[in-house]
């Protein structure tokens, strides 16, 4: 299994639908790719690397930043959404015709990391109306350079709940790792817990994903640059 | 023996074709001397058939432009409006045939006050019956081939002269700019009774023996004394109604015969489905439990139509773009090339427009009204409002809440593409299809791409903008 950190550059491909030519492709770098079957990457088409683009570009104006990495956040969050339970739920539609749909099961909430988990709280706002959204404060220590606690407010019933963990950026991964034992702490199963990242870097979702095996990461990109908090 | 005639090439799949119920245009020529009341039976017969889709076309507004010497020449009286030469025969011809292949033509504007074409011109599409009037409207044999009924207006020439005269006293500006310069020079310019009297007797009433009178012979229907014949109005009327029918139940019976033959084919790769994951389906179940809040539809119907329109961004053009990152390093990215616009077929595709709005905020949006007549299925453009250059967008989708027969698509991607729009550039955006609507939209329109939320096979009237609006 590949995953240490040595700095290989990213895949760089043709990006877009299947039915065109690689000569219609036009080419970008996409993100690498992960062999845990708990990590998983939203599909690299060219949309979403033009969107990535927006927000890596530094000319790009802070009100464009947010739009276009809310418009991600919320891409990530509907993958996210995806991995929780639903049931049968058969219902007879408008014109008469029975239709067997499902319904969703098990109440969620959000936890964001502050500062930066904060930035993807409109867009799970948008996908989940009047979602519970609890808060994590992790610093680093200056004595032990550890990340430590500061402060988190959490739902008193988050144990009954399906944990949709926030943090765009993921590098080393040191505050997420004490987040999701913090969430265990409270009685959280780790199976309940996604993970909801813009990107990430390949060592540090590497280790996550290993030490935490029944979580589930939903990332948008894991690339190689990024090594330290942004 | 004889030479054997040009061979056309033919369409390979022929039988794919969608014609719209404006190609084929019915275009009636009223021909007949200046005051002699074309105008006036142009408006009878336009009153009387109540339909949205007739048009008059004035052939005024081909007169050629005028050179400085023409131009002095039309100020003291002497020049000759009458005559064929000072009409563009030509540009008429051309327009009235894209018109009759059911295109986009633009109709010249002509100033009276500096004899000359302007610059801007008026659009026009999609009538189903045009008038042309004109007073030498029979004269080309060109247009004659064009013409389904050719009518000729009679009156006395006294009558005519008198009335030009009634015109100087009563018709206000803008008419007067319609009629002949002489008009306008006596009431703007004080000139006297004399000048049109003069220009009477040296070109409308020469003109009149010379060009206007013959095409008498070669009409199909004599109306004299104008508007008060009712008889001849009427007949006119009614001959035009059973046609219209007639290219109705065409138009119906085209739709339903292309469908026959697309639904035995399979799905186009063009036609992409959203993946049917549980949160899709979920939505789903939501949008048609007739026992959900309209506020809850609302929501969860924005939310996957914000999906759809995502996903139909994935089929526009991106190029390569590297860009610095605020950490100096550097992230070989795309950008997006031209602009993405967006036309909603009213009323259903403005529920997708919220959706729209979250993901391109500032999206260009036109405007199409096309409503199913329920008897037999036709659909029937009524109004239209689409972004100026929309030719030139890289990407155009065409927004509708459902797809039910795909009579309306059809008909959308037609209109785009009568504007210009290349049909791989067209994405079909709804939430959910018919099978044999989407099968019969491929069939003719194999490179237009439909993004679709969730595809029935069995047939689904319309109902999710009710659902939407509450109405």
């Amino acid at each position: 299994m590949s995953g240490s950190a040595e700095p290989i550059p990213s895949p760089a491909q043709g990006v877009g639908p299947v039915y065109r030519s690689d000569k219609e492709k036009p080419t970008a770098t996409v993100s690498k790719s992960i062999s845990y079957e708990n990590v998983h990457v939203l599909p690299q088409t060219p949309q979403l690397i033009a969107l990535l683009t927006m927000i890596r570009d530094q000319n790009t104006g802070r009100a464009d930043f947010i739009f276009y990495s809310n418009r991600i956040i919320r891409l990530l969050v509907e993958e996210g959404l995806n991995h929780l339970p639903v049931v049968e739920h058969p219902v007879t539609t408008p014109v008469g015709r029975s239709y067997l749909g499902v319904k969703f099961e098990g109440k969620i909430c959000g936890v964001s990391i502050m500062r930066a988990g904060e930035a993807m709280e409109q867009g799970l706002r948008d996908c989940c109306r009047s979602v519970r959204i609890g808060k994590i404060l992790i610093q680093r220590d200056e004595e032990t350079c550890m990340p430590k606690l500061f402060y988190e407010k959490l739902p008193a019933d988050i144990f009954n709940r399906w944990v949709l963990l926030l943090d765009p950026m993921f590098a080393t991964g040191g505050s997420a790792t004490l987040a999701v034992e913090i969430l265990k702490a409270k009685g959280v199963p780790e199976e309940r817990i996604l993970f909801l990242n813009l990107i990430a870097s390949p060592s540090g979702v590497t280790d996550f994903a290993q030490r935490f095996p029944k979580l589930r990461v939903v990332t948008a990109f894991i690339d190689q640059g990024l090594d330290e908090k942004k | 023996m004889e030479s054997i005639g040009p061979v056309y090439s033919a369409a390979t799949k022929s039988d794919r074709c969608y014609s719209p119920p404006w190609a084929d245009l019915s275009i009636i020529g009223i021909a007949g001397s200046s005051g002699s009341g074309k105008t006036s039976v142009a408006m009878e017969i336009v009153k009387s058939l109540n339909l949205p889709w007739v048009v008059i076309l004035v052939m005024d507004s081909f007169y050629k432009t005028l050179n400085p010497e023409q131009h002095a020449k039309a100020h003291a009286n002497e020049f000759d409006f009458d005559s064929p030469d000072s009409i563009d025969f030509d540009v008429l011809v051309q327009c009235l045939r894209d018109l009759k292949r059911g295109k986009k033509v633009d109709i010249p504007v002509y100033s009276f006050v500096e004899h000359q074409r302007q610059a801007h011109t008026t659009p026009l599409y999609s009538p189903h019956v045009l008038i042309l009037e004109g007073i030498l409207a029979l004269h080309d044999p060109r247009i004659m081939e064009l013409l389904d009924v050719k009518i000729f207006v009679e009156a006395d020439m006294d009558v005519c002269l008198g009335r030009r005269g009634e015109y100087l006293q009563f018709e206000d500006g803008q008419l007067s700019d319609r009629a002949y310069p002489v008009l306008r020079d006596v009431k703007e310019r004080g000139r006297d009774i004399d000048g049109i009297i003069k220009q009477w007797f040296n070109f409308v009433k020469p003109s009149y023996k010379k060009f206007v009178e013959p095409q008498r012979s070669v009409s199909d229907i004599i109306i004299p004394r104008g508007i008060e014949n009712k008889t001849a109005i009427g007949m006119v009327v009614q001959h035009i109604q059973r046609t219209l029918e007639e290219k109705s139940e065409k138009h119906s019976a085209t739709l339903q015969e292309l469908r026959r033959i697309a639904s035995e084919e399979q799905l186009s790769p063009n036609v992409v489905m959203m993946p049917q994951t549980p949160q899709s389906t979920g939505i789903n179940t939501i949008l048609q439990n007739p026992d959900t809040e309209q506020v809850d539809f609302v929501f969860y119907f924005d939310r996957l139509a914000a999906l759809l329109i995502e996903k139909a961004l994935d089929f526009t053009s991106y190029t390569p773009k590297e860009v610095e990152t605020p950490k100096n390093t550097f992230y070989n990215g795309l950008n997006q090339e031209g602009i993405v616009s967006a036309v909603a077929i009213l009323r259903g595709g403005s529920c997708l427009e919220t959706a729209l709005k979250r993901t391109i905020p500032d999206c260009v949006t036109g405007r199409v009204l096309i409503r199913t007549n329920e008897a037999n299925e036709e659909p029937q453009l009524h109004y239209l409002k689409l972004p100026p250059g929309i030719e030139q967008h890289s990407t155009v989708m065409l927004l509708d809440s459902q797809m039910s027969s795909g009579g309306a698509a059809l008909m959308a991607v037609r209109v785009l593409i009568d504007h210009g729009v290349a049909e791989e550039k067209i994405i079909f955006v709804t939430c959910a299809a018919v099978q044999s609507g989407v099968k019969r939209l491929g069939a003719v329109y194999p490179h237009v791409k439909v993004i679709v939320g969730r595809i029935e096979e069995e047939s689904e009237p319309r109902w999710m903008e009710n659902r939407y609006f509450g109405c």
